[in-house]
């Protein structure tokens, strides 16, 4: 399992290497693939599985994971009502 | 083409499974007690197309049949679709044919006069056979073996109402059954027909009287003595019925009337009590002491069911949709047609409760049902947000102490009805809880088994369904020895 404190070497390691390549033949190819690339935002909040966290990078997509999982989160957008219409008895 | 999408509470864990399956030999999490060989045979319903009108009573599903086959440590899963004619009828024609809950007025042209019942209540065993009962209808004989259909069964011709209540009750002293059917002339009659079968499967007695208001008469209490029967705010009439309504709506104006019969008696000697307005949907355990017929039940303050709309066009009002343990005790020295009611516990809890059964219409002391402990952890990250709609927790409910103890399912799960399987030999209250809980997490379906003395210990047993079961309404423990299972 991938922790958090390997990604963060694992990015540091590839920037390491952007840098490098930066400086060999084919850095101009690479160097527009490079500003391709979003510039860095200001922090910003985002969620994973609907928990709410600072994202410092301001580039993290929200996680949702697969369907078959959190299979109640159908219920969380109904009312009383709504839910007892259908799970009177679930 | 089928399509659901217009159902936003059909997604999930709640969407429709639609198909019939066997498992032969489940995984087991621990180890499946060795005396507990029979069946746990569950009946509920599945929507097999979408129903004509969104505003339709989950109560129109259709019909779906399910057990756990226990043999020798060894658990196999079964489940069929019930095959009325009216299942028939939609599968044919890869549609819904039919209209709102027991609302013929409103259903295609091509099944006028179609037995429209779907069997998705209750099931049971008696005299040897197994059946599926819903109360607007004869029940359906099963075969045990294979879950298959066979049929309507009217007791050798005997049971003369056309219809037959999902909660007849068996007396643990004689082997009696006593049943009835409600509406039993037809749509909107007020004529109840009250029956004592025997153990053999003949009927023995008939009662025929009328209820003061055609109302739902959905479950009863049974003494050695008396047969209590409460109705309630839930009302009919044929112009809401053409006027393409749902069967029922609830009239807060209503009081709570309970007719005490003897079990002896005729329609002549019936007792009508009233109350203050309730809705006593299903019932615990009853007894008769002297002069005093005590009912206890888990009861609702008033609707519990927003598909059956207040007539008068107010909203729903789901702080009235709990239920409490209460005590009902009706004095039949009494001069006066009221009733006391007691709270026995303050917490609210679901109304699908169980004794147990060789204590029914005798003096007890447990009851069990399923209840949510907010103070229990639900983990939202793996299970999805139910803003707090889960029954976690299964109770043990000491009527003469006033103390519960309870079983915690786990914190992405929901429980469906309880069930009590007494041990063989032992004293009330000695044996397993068991029941269906719902894993949000896994989108599976899973079966407790819990020893019911020991609540606290968690579960002794789970048998692990690789899909979702069919919702469940009623469950029911059959021994090895009631019926002929494979």
């Amino acid at each position: 399992m991938l922790t958090r404190r390997d990604f963060v070497a694992q990015i540091a390691a590839a920037a390491a290497g952007v840098t490098a390549l930066s400086a060999a033949p084919g850095a101009a190819a690479f160097a527009k693939v490079v500003e391709s690339v979003p510039a860095r935002r200001g922090a910003v909040v985002s969620f994973h599985m609907d928990r709410p966290y600072v994202d410092p990078t301001g580039t993290a997509m929200p996680y949702y994971p697969p369907s078959g999982t959190r299979s109640a989160a159908a219920a969380a957008e109904l009312s009383e009502e709504a839910f007892r219409r259908m799970q009177c008895y679930a | 083409m089928v399509d659901f999408s217009n159902h936003p509470e059909m997604k999930g864990f709640f969407a429709p499974t639609r198909f019939e399956a066997d498992v032969y030999d489940c995984e087991v999490i621990g180890k499946i007690p060795s005396d507990l060989n029979g069946a746990f045979v569950r009946l509920g319903g599945d929507w097999l197309y979408p129903p004509k009108f969104e505003d339709d009573s989950p109560f129109s599903m259709d019909g779906y049949i399910n057990l756990f086959r226990f043999k020798n440590g060894i658990v196999d899963y079964k489940g069929r679709w019930v095959k009325t004619p009216r299942f028939k009828a939609d599968f044919a024609a890869r549609k819904q044919l039919f209209g709102k809950y027991r609302n013929p007025f409103t259903d295609d042209p091509s099944v006028h006069n179609l037995d429209r019942s779907v069997q998705n209540t209750t099931p049971l065993c008696f005299a040897g056979k197994l059946f599926t009962l819903k109360e607007d209808s004869l029940p359906y004989e099963i075969d045990p073996k294979t879950l298959e259909t066979i049929g309507p069964y009217d007791f050798h011709g005997k049971y003369k109402s056309l219809t037959f209540t999902a909660h007849p009750k068996v007396d643990p002293v004689t082997g009696e059954m006593i049943c009835y059917g409600y509406e039993a002339t037809g749509l909107e009659s007020r004529d109840v027909f009250l029956y004592t079968i025997d153990k053999t499967g003949h009927v023995k007695r008939e009662v025929r009287f009328q209820v003061p208001y055609v109302a739902m008469v959905h479950d009863i209490g049974l003494t050695q003595k008396h047969v209590i029967i409460p109705i309630f705010g839930f009302v009919s009439s044929m112009e809401r019925l053409k006027e393409g309504k749902v069967h029922w709506g609830w009239d807060n104006t209503k009081p709570s009337c309970v007719a005490i019969v003897p079990r002896d008696g005729e329609a002549k000697d019936i007792r009508w009590f009233k109350g203050p307005s309730r809705a006593t949907v299903h019932t615990l355990n009853a007894r008769t002491e002297g002069e005093k017929v005590i009912l206890e039940a888990a009861i609702y303050d008033g609707n519990p069911f927003p598909f059956f709309p207040p007539i008068d066009g107010s909203p729903w009002d789901p702080t009235k949709a709990r239920a409490y343990i209460r005590r009902n005790t009706f004095n039949l020295a009494s001069k006066d047609d009221g009733f006391t009611e007691e709270k026995l516990f303050e917490m609210n809890v679901s109304d699908l409760g169980r004794v147990d059964d060789r204590y029914l219409s005798l003096p007890y002391r447990y009851a069990f049902t399923a209840f949510a402990d907010k103070q229990r952890p639900f983990a939202e990250w793996k299970a999805g947000n139910m803003g707090g709609r889960v029954n976690n927790c299964y109770g043990r409910f000491d009527l003469s102490t006033g103390k519960m103890s309870s079983y915690f399912a786990g914190d992405t799960h929901s429980l469906q009805e309880v069930c009590f399987v007494p041990r063989k030999n032992g004293a009330e209250g000695d044996g397993y809880v068991i029941g269906v809980a719902s894993n949000y997490a896994e989108m599976r379906s899973e079966l407790i088994i819990a020893d019911a003395q020991h609540l606290e210990d968690g579960d002794v047993a789970r048998v692990i369904l690789p899909f979702r079961a069919t919702a469940q309404v009623h469950g029911r423990w059959m021994d090895e020895d009631e019926l002929p299972f494979a």
